[in-house]
């Protein structure tokens, strides 16, 4: 393991965990606005964060050590998944670190505990919510894997590191076939982060939420690294498009410069991103539990037409 | 060396088959745990041998007895016999451990011994097996197996269930060796020799026949759909330790043969590889899909076994299709795949099979909604259940990953390579649903995690049950133990045996894991509270809460039911009847949703109906008059006569 490596470990988990509020909040704000409302500051997820960890935890009785560790376990997917997907600077892989099929599957873990943990305290709220969430994510799954299979097919590796650098080099759109799986890319987005038309991030108690249900029962510090772990997740698969489609600014070489450039870059791309997550979000409305198998469906499809012209061509 | 060792394991486990079989007239403990301790050793002594062929390479064959010329009794060791001795000597060996005292619970005082003696049976034959050099002592073996299989299936002989479950399974596995064996008898007049040599004429039609008759005969042991009704009935009916041993190991065997005549017999054909993804991918989807329906513990982990022979048939159909196309390294890399799974399989399996079984023997039920909260209960049990759990579920760093993952790649690689574009597309079908598999079965063990073990008790059993005693925990914590290090290692392990493959070192993962989860650890203990406290759950305000708010099972897989509704035909009526003409004032009713048995009603019923309606009129011959039987047995001696007097 190189010196260059050690350093982009430090460097990306950094970048990672600082950065990612900002974009849970940015997409808040526009939803906001697009409400006509003020909305939170940008950093308010910042503040909650650091409220929720002074504040006491709270279990339910019943609950198992399944609900205890499965914030830390969480949190230590997420930020592994971190290390495979680089920000800013793209350097050699190392022992396999950035393997997509493997960054799927860090996330599927994540997954596993948190739905365990919905399960655990007895409640019926993080009972549907787990049974959702598990459900909407085996059938999504087709179309991430076959997504991903794309990828791989384009840039001719299964590494996302290699997949980085070469756009990088080729610079902005090197092959048009990006542009339709950036479409499917951004779908997968918006179901694995639980967003709407998917899941509403905003609701508590309502019959139509996913994601908070099955985290309704953490408190304090473990819903701290629950809601780090989803910003980090939004965060992660973001960068996945970003530096796909747009990787001007990504840099090969580590130089202080070029990196201060990067990351300043990255953080712009991921901002107006995040406003047209945001933007994307207002201008739905949450879809019923069972129509989503056919928008899954057609996610599906597009993403198979896409092979297939890529295929044939 | 090795040769000595094998015939050392031999006689112990002969031991242990003769050991309860003369003493069963005594129902006395220390002659069953003899015979388990014979069992575990040669275990162990298999175990060693496999390892060193694996590590060595080392290819040995031996001759033990000639029946009569070109019949003989023959062993043969190289590394794909040494992968399955080793899933043998793996799960045999924890399922002694485990049922030292497993079995001092069972109902049948002096049948207990003879379930020892028929572990041991088993075990020896399923060994047997493996290690012939022949097809003639393949097939030998091969009925021993089914027939010692059939024997531990009917244990509780006196349960209606048992019996039933009993002769289903008896049937399935005849019809598998009567393919098996018309397979072995048509690479017999095609070659002329009963050794596993490669058929000089590869695709003459007896070549294809026997191929077509092998691969129904294995898929039926294996548990392909749509041969695969026994499982679920065979393996709820039989001991746990049976049915960890039945679907951890007996099902690799049937892999094991059709690896042996792809690999050593056969020149695979494109078609022979496609057929046989087909099957796997058609198994995988929907073994997991019916798992997630099943409520029957034992019954969903039959029907999530069916899942992950398909995924080695995946392994084998994508290595057969590879070879066709002169891609060696992608052949091999999916052939290692399906390898590394059968050995993951049988570790995670048999797990699971065991854990259960220590689950029903606390609770008395094998329902899932009637147990809950055992992980108060039952901590230890909770804990390798949990491993074998996240092992199925194939999520890094554990073993069940480290096997997908190979398969994985070779699905990603073998896109870029395949120059036909209709293979590229049935391939990423294939891939696509592979990948279905995949996540469906991480919600199967969360649902089944969750209503066994998490939450309130859901039952007055649930509520009082114990922990199990230490040898019922050993044995599972060895398997566990396993799938971690396995997953852990698998890099490693490869590079052991000489392969360098292009997947990610778990290893170094796994270690990233524990630094990243240390590190949150450290900087919440430094900046966050550390105030603690236990309150009761969020219930809308409802004073206490009770089980039967708790997300059941059945709720759990609602969903997905839902969704996949075409696969599961269930079959909705309702009838209502009503006080006026005019079905205004209704009077009573009923409505019920009954899940069809599709290929029970429309494979296996016109089948059996079809068998039942020949032989009633075949019975007809059979007149009990000894005259009549004459008459037969003159027309027999002239026919013979005729025809021996029209070839001589």
């Amino acid at each position: 393991m190189s010196a260059d490596f050690i350093l982009y470990l430090i460097i990306n988990t950094l970048i990672v965990v600082l950065v990612s509020p900002l974009f849970v909040s940015l997409v808040k704000k526009v939803k906001a606005w697009t409400q006509g409302r003020r909305g939170p500051s940008v950093f308010q997820t910042y503040f909650t964060l650091i409220k929720l960890l002074k504040k006491e935890v709270i279990y339910a009785t019943g609950s198992s050590w399944v609900m205890r560790i499965t914030p830390l376990v969480n949190i230590g997917a997420l930020l592994v998944a971190a290390l495979f997907v680089p920000l800013a600077f793209v350097p050699e892989p190392v022992a396999g670190i950035g393997n997509i099929i493997l960054f799927l599957y860090l996330l599927a873990l994540a997954k596993f505990f948190m739905a365990l943990a919905g399960l655990d305290a007895g409640s019926s709220f993080g009972g549907m919510g787990s049974s959702r969430e598990m459900s909407i994510s085996a059938i999504i799954e087709p179309t991430t894997v076959i997504v991903f299979a794309a990828l791989a097919f384009v840039f001719k590796s299964l590494n996302i590191f290699d997949m980085f650098a070469t756009s990088a080099t080729s610079g902005f759109l090197s092959t048009p076939t990006l542009i339709l799986i950036g479409i499917s890319l951004f779908i997968i987005l918006i179901v694995e982060t639980s967003r709407i038309p998917v899941d509403n991030p905003e609701t508590h108690l309502e019959l139509t939420m996913i994601h908070e249900g099955m985290i309704l029962e953490q408190s304090g510090r473990n819903l701290a690294l629950m809601e780090l772990s989803a910003a980090i997740k939004l965060t992660l698969l973001m960068a996945l498009l970003i530096n796909l489609i747009v990787p001007f600014g990504l840099i090969t070489v580590l130089s202080a410069a070029g990196l201060v450039a990067a990351i300043i870059l990255f953080l712009i791309k991921g901002s107006i991103l995040s406003v047209i997550i945001g933007l994307f979000e207002s201008s739905m409305a949450k879809m019923r539990f069972f129509r989503l198998p056919s928008l899954f469906a057609m996610a599906f499809f597009f993403s198979t037409l896409i092979i297939i012209i890529e295929v044939f061509a | 060396m090795i040769v000595q060792l094998f015939w050392l394991s031999l006689v112990i486990l002969a031991a242990g088959i003769l050991i309860p079989l003369i003493t069963s007239g005594f129902d006395q403990r220390i002659f069953r745990q003899i015979s388990l301790v014979c069992t575990g050793i040669s275990s162990l002594l298999l175990a060693a041998v496999s390892l060193v062929i694996l590590v060595t390479g080392e290819i040995t064959s031996y001759t033990a007895y000639q029946f009569f010329p070109g019949f003989t009794l023959s062993f043969f060791f190289d590394r794909l016999a040494a992968v399955f001795l080793l899933i043998i000597a793996m799960v045999a060996g924890c399922v002694a451990i485990y049922s030292t005292e497993y079995i001092e619970y069972l109902a049948g005082a002096k049948r207990r011994n003879l379930l020892c003696a028929g572990t041991a049976l088993f075990t020896l034959a399923m060994v047997l097996v493996v290690v012939s050099a022949n097809t003639f002592s393949f097939v030998l073996f091969w009925e021993l197996m089914a027939a010692g299989s059939f024997i531990l299936v009917m244990y509780d002989y006196s349960l209606g269930e048992t019996t039933k479950a009993g002769i289903f399974y008896f049937v399935m596995t005849q019809l598998s060796t009567l393919f098996v064996l018309l397979g072995i008898i048509t690479l017999f007049v095609v070659t002329g020799s009963s050794a596993m040599v490669p058929v000089p004429d590869g695709s003459s039609p007896l070549v294809t026949l026997a191929f077509i008759a092998l691969f129904i005969g294995f898929s039926i042991k294996a548990g392909i759909i749509p041969f695969h009704k026994w499982l679920p009935y065979a393996h709820p009916a039989s001991p746990s330790p049976i049915s960890a041993l039945m679907s951890g190991v007996m099902l690799k065997i049937a892999v094991y043969g059709i690896l042996r005549f792809l690999l050593n017999v056969f020149t695979p054909e494109l078609w022979w590889g496609v057929l046989i993804l087909l099957a796997g991918t058609i198994s995988a989807v929907l073994g997991i899909i019916y798992a997630l329906k099943e409520h029957d513990v034992k019954g969903m982990l039959a029907y999530s076994s069916i899942e992950n022979i398909g995924i080695i048939f995946i392994g084998i159909g994508l290595s057969v299709i590879f070879t066709a196309y002169h891609l060696t390294d992608l052949a091999t890399l999916s052939l290692l795949g399906a390898l590394f799974h059968s050995l993951n399989h049988a570790l995670f399996k048999s797990l699971l099979f065991l854990t259960s079984g220590s689950v029903v023997h606390a609770t008395h039920t094998r329902d899932i909604e009637h147990m809950g909260g055992l992980v108060h209960r039952m901590p230890w049990t909770a804990v390798l259940f949990f491993i074998g759990a996240v092992a199925i579920s194939a999520l890094p760093p554990l073993n069940g990953f480290a096997s997908e993952i190979l398969i994985y790649v070779s699905f990603f690689s073998s896109v870029a390579v395949v120059a036909d574009p209709l293979f590229k597309v049935l391939l990423f079908i294939c891939l696509a649903l592979f990948a279905l598999t995949s996540a469906l079965s991480a919600a199967c063990f969360v649902k089944a995690y969750g209503s066994i073990f998490l939450a309130l008790p859901r039952s007055p059993e649930s509520a009082v049950a114990r922990e199990v005693p230490l040898a019922m925990l050993i044995g599972p914590a060895i398997l566990a133990a396993a799938c971690i290090l396995v997953g852990l290692f698998s890099f490693q392990l490869f590079s052991l045996v000489g392969f360098t493959l292009p997947v990610p070192d778990l290893l170094a993962i796994g270690l990233l894991l524990l630094l990243m989860t240390a590190l949150a650890y450290v900087v919440l203990w430094f900046t966050a509270s550390h105030k603690v406290r236990t309150s009761g759950t969020w219930g809308c305000g409802t004073y206490s809460q009770e089980p039967v708010t708790e997300y059941t099972g059945h709720g759990f897989s609602e969903p997905i039911v839902t969704i996949f509704s075409p696969i599961y035909m269930t079959k909705k009526t309702s009838t209502w009847t009503f006080f006026d003409r005019e079905n205004c004032i209704f009077e009573s009713g009923n409505a019920e949703i009954r899940l069809m048995k599709i290929f029970e009603e429309y494979l296996y019923l016109p089948v059996s109906h079809a068998a039942t309606i020949a032989g009633v009129r075949i019975a007809k011959i059979q007149n009990g008059c000894l005259d009549t039987y004459l008459l037969y047995v003159f027309v027999t001696v002239i026919t013979l006569i005729v025809i021996l007097g029209w070839f001589a």
